[in-house]
């Protein structure tokens, strides 16, 4: 950010400037037809969260790399700048105002749905079209033309999870815990929804804060019921600790979960003994699961030196559902380029996207099972 | 009972984190009467270094936290160096030196470490031991007990040593101090490099406990800086009690109130301080901002 803070000035100055010219001379700001094409990334950079944005940029950045290699669009190439939101609401919208002002075409982030849905009615208003990696239902909730996801909401997440744990595996004796920041509050949400419907209560409901570090009291609650597995909807540092204080504290039962149990962020911080059998409810459970796939791991792991996972493969999806719409609207902006975005059908590595009115394109998640450290597909 | 006495557990582990936190502040303290907003950062910076020396450097724990603890307290030299020309003049702009070097010490560990952060397993891999059951961490008890040798140190050099008894009578009058000849720049350096160092100490331990990353030196920060105050800013004995203090009322309130937990603890924080504002230990020798 404070690099940033000279050009941050100039913007001002130039957005005084421009307040003092006649109306109608500063058309050239933004939809110029020569030149880079312009798209923000928005997304933690730093703060808790950050993990979570380094992913989704080094996503994001291969893809547009790749395009750029093979000429850009148009002959234009594709200039993807880096905006930092601390994971931060207010942060966000201060950067919404920010990408509008300087001419961007379309946003790519911010991967914590509270920001994007602060975020959302600003490039609403300024029709920037924008590719989360949020999966909140609040997201759907926002209503926006010009938002979407590139994944599927938590709705899918836990009724895909709930129904191979209760009606497969038939567990019924399930404890809860998740934090209540927007991720854990939707994943608490639409889980417990998911088990109502199957006519189950949780033994046991414990909320956390998201930047609580001692669980005693939680956990030693949920050991009393001894519940047959325990539901954890937080974010992958916070999930990590839960599993290691559970551990410590003699609990056996599996934990399961959504996209951040799966990562291995989540699995170091929690120790690779201590995560085994953790049931995962992810729309990409491995780097082998497909050739496309695999050809991406390869192109990530060359330009990163590590493993690439499920942030980084849907921002990576997200962005070329981006550029594709990008190149089939002949570099539209606005609302022509949020129409061409909806009417864009990809094969992505989460599978084939199609996107509805609600700005959701895929609706599907697999069953992985954490074995041997490794996330590998649950053989139900 | 078991809900209890196992939370009042979980809650001494971290406490005893936020003591050693708190102890950095309230030395700072006592010594120039700053709080160095920096404190915080160094702790972030204490964490890295220990964990790089023990991960990348397969430095045995203990030797990768005495190396830490060395580097970070040239660091709180520096800082102290740089704002010496403050001293006793500008004390307003030395607290903004230290939020400046904050926020430096914080872009510098991003810029070293990356954005995202590490997990450090646990240097003592012996299982829990299972008390009436409870379950109790081996490596909570061994953080337990290097902060006690910390704290019993520290004690020790400010009442036993020449240079400590030296530091404490720059705390309680500088002119008078310097009128018999100690050198206060000298004396606050070495408040500052101790400071750093418990820092350190405080972030290489709480490594395995935690989750490295950039962020982590923010919330002990704070919680250390709430304990600092809740045992009476500047006091010793204040520092420990109010870091576990912290730490129990924190596991306490997440039992109880769940998701209001945060809340909570800070609720009870101000009611306490509004009823002593000194906080437990009071003692308010030092008056110098």
């Amino acid at each position: 950010m404070a690099r940033n803070r000279p050009l941050y000035a100039l913007a001002v100055l130039a957005l005084v400037l421009a307040g003092c010219s006649a109306p109608g001379s500063d058309k050239k700001s933004s939809g110029s037809t020569t030149g880079p094409i312009k798209i923000a990334l928005v997304d933690a950079q730093s703060g808790q969260l950050s993990s979570l944005g380094a992913w989704e940029l080094k996503g994001a950045k291969l893809a547009v790399s790749e395009w750029n290699a093979q000429g850009g669009i148009n002959g234009r190439q594709i200039q993807l700048d880096v905006f930092d939101d601390q994971g931060d609401p207010t942060t966000g919208t201060n950067l919404a105002r920010k990408i509008q002002s300087e001419g961007y075409l379309a946003m790519i982030g911010t991967a914590e749905s509270a920001v994007t849905i602060a975020m959302a009615p600003t490039l609403k208003t300024a029709q920037i079209p924008n590719i989360t990696s949020g999966q909140s239902p609040g997201l759907v909730a926002v209503g926006s033309e010009f938002l979407f996801l590139n994944g599927p909401t938590s709705t899918t997440y836990d009724e895909t999870l709930a129904k191979y744990v209760v009606d497969q595996q038939g567990i019924k004796n399930i404890a809860m815990i998740t934090n209540n920041g927007s991720y854990g509050k939707g994943e608490h949400d639409a889980f417990t929804k998911a088990l109502a419907k199957r006519s189950v209560t949780p033994v046991a409901d414990q909320v956390v804060t998201t930047d609580q570090k001692d669980f005693s009291a939680a956990l030693t609650a949920i050991r009393q019921k001894s519940p047959k597995l325990i539901f954890l909807g937080a974010e992958e540092v916070e999930s990590g600790l839960i599993v290691k204080q559970a551990r410590d504290l003699g609990i056996t039962a599996p934990f399961a979960g959504g996209a951040p149990q799966g990562t291995p962020v989540f699995l170091n911080t929690a120790g690779a003994q201590n995560v085994e059998g953790t049931i995962v409810s992810s729309p990409y459970l491995s780097n082998d699961i497909s050739p496309a796939s695999k050809k991406f791991a390869d192109a990530y792991k060359a330009a990163y030196g590590e493993d690439a996972e499920l942030h980084g493969a849907k921002a990576y999806d997200g962005a070329q559902i981006m550029l594709t719409a990008l190149k089939n609207s002949n570099v539209a902006t606005g609302k022509a380029l949020a129409d061409a975005i909806r009417a864009t059908k990809y094969q992505g590595l989460l599978g084939d996207f199609a996107y509805d009115n609600t700005g959701v394109g895929i609706f599907a998640t697999s069953i992985g099972k954490i074995s041997n450290g490794k996330l590998v597909a649950a053989t139900s | 009972m078991q809900v209890f006495f196992q939370t009042i557990v979980g809650g001494v582990s971290l406490g005893a984190i936020y003591a050693l936190v708190a102890l950095g502040f309230s030395l700072v303290y006592r010594t120039m009467g700053l709080v160095n907003f920096a404190h915080g950062n160094v702790v972030t910076v204490g964490a890295y270094l220990a964990s790089t020396f023990y991960l990348s450097a397969k430095l045995p724990f203990a030797i990768a936290m005495v190396v830490a603890i060395g580097v970070t307290a040239v660091i709180g030299l520096v800082i102290e160096r740089v704002l010496r020309p403050l001293e006793n003049r500008d004390f307003d702009l030395m607290l903004i030196g230290t939020i400046g070097f904050g926020i430096v010490l914080d872009a510098l560990v991003i810029m070293i470490w990356g954005a995202t952060g590490r997990a450090v397993p646990s240097p003592v891999p012996a299982a829990p031991l299972s008390l009436f059951g409870l379950r109790i961490r081996t490596y909570d008890l061994v953080v337990l007990a290097i902060a006690a040798i910390a704290t019993v140190l520290l004690v020790l050099f400010l009442s036993r040593t020449k240079r400590g008894t030296a530091m404490q009578a720059v705390a309680m009058d500088h002119e008078a101090a310097t009128a018999v000849g100690i050198h206060v720049g000298r004396s606050n350096a070495i408040a500052f490099a101790i400071g750093a160092g418990l820092a350190a100490l405080a972030g290489g331990l709480v490594g395995p406990l935690l989750y490295v990353n950039p962020a982590l030196g923010g919330t002990l920060g704070i919680k250390g800086f709430a304990a600092a105050i809740l045992g009476g800013f500047g006091s010793i004995p204040g520092a420990i009690v109010g870091g576990l203090a912290i730490g129990v009322l924190d596991s306490f309130a997440a039992g109880h109130f769940q998701g209001y937990s945060e809340l909570v603890t800070f609720l009870v924080f101000t009611v306490i301080i509004m009823i002593r504002p000194t906080g437990v230990f009071g003692e308010r020798t030092v008056n110098r901002a």
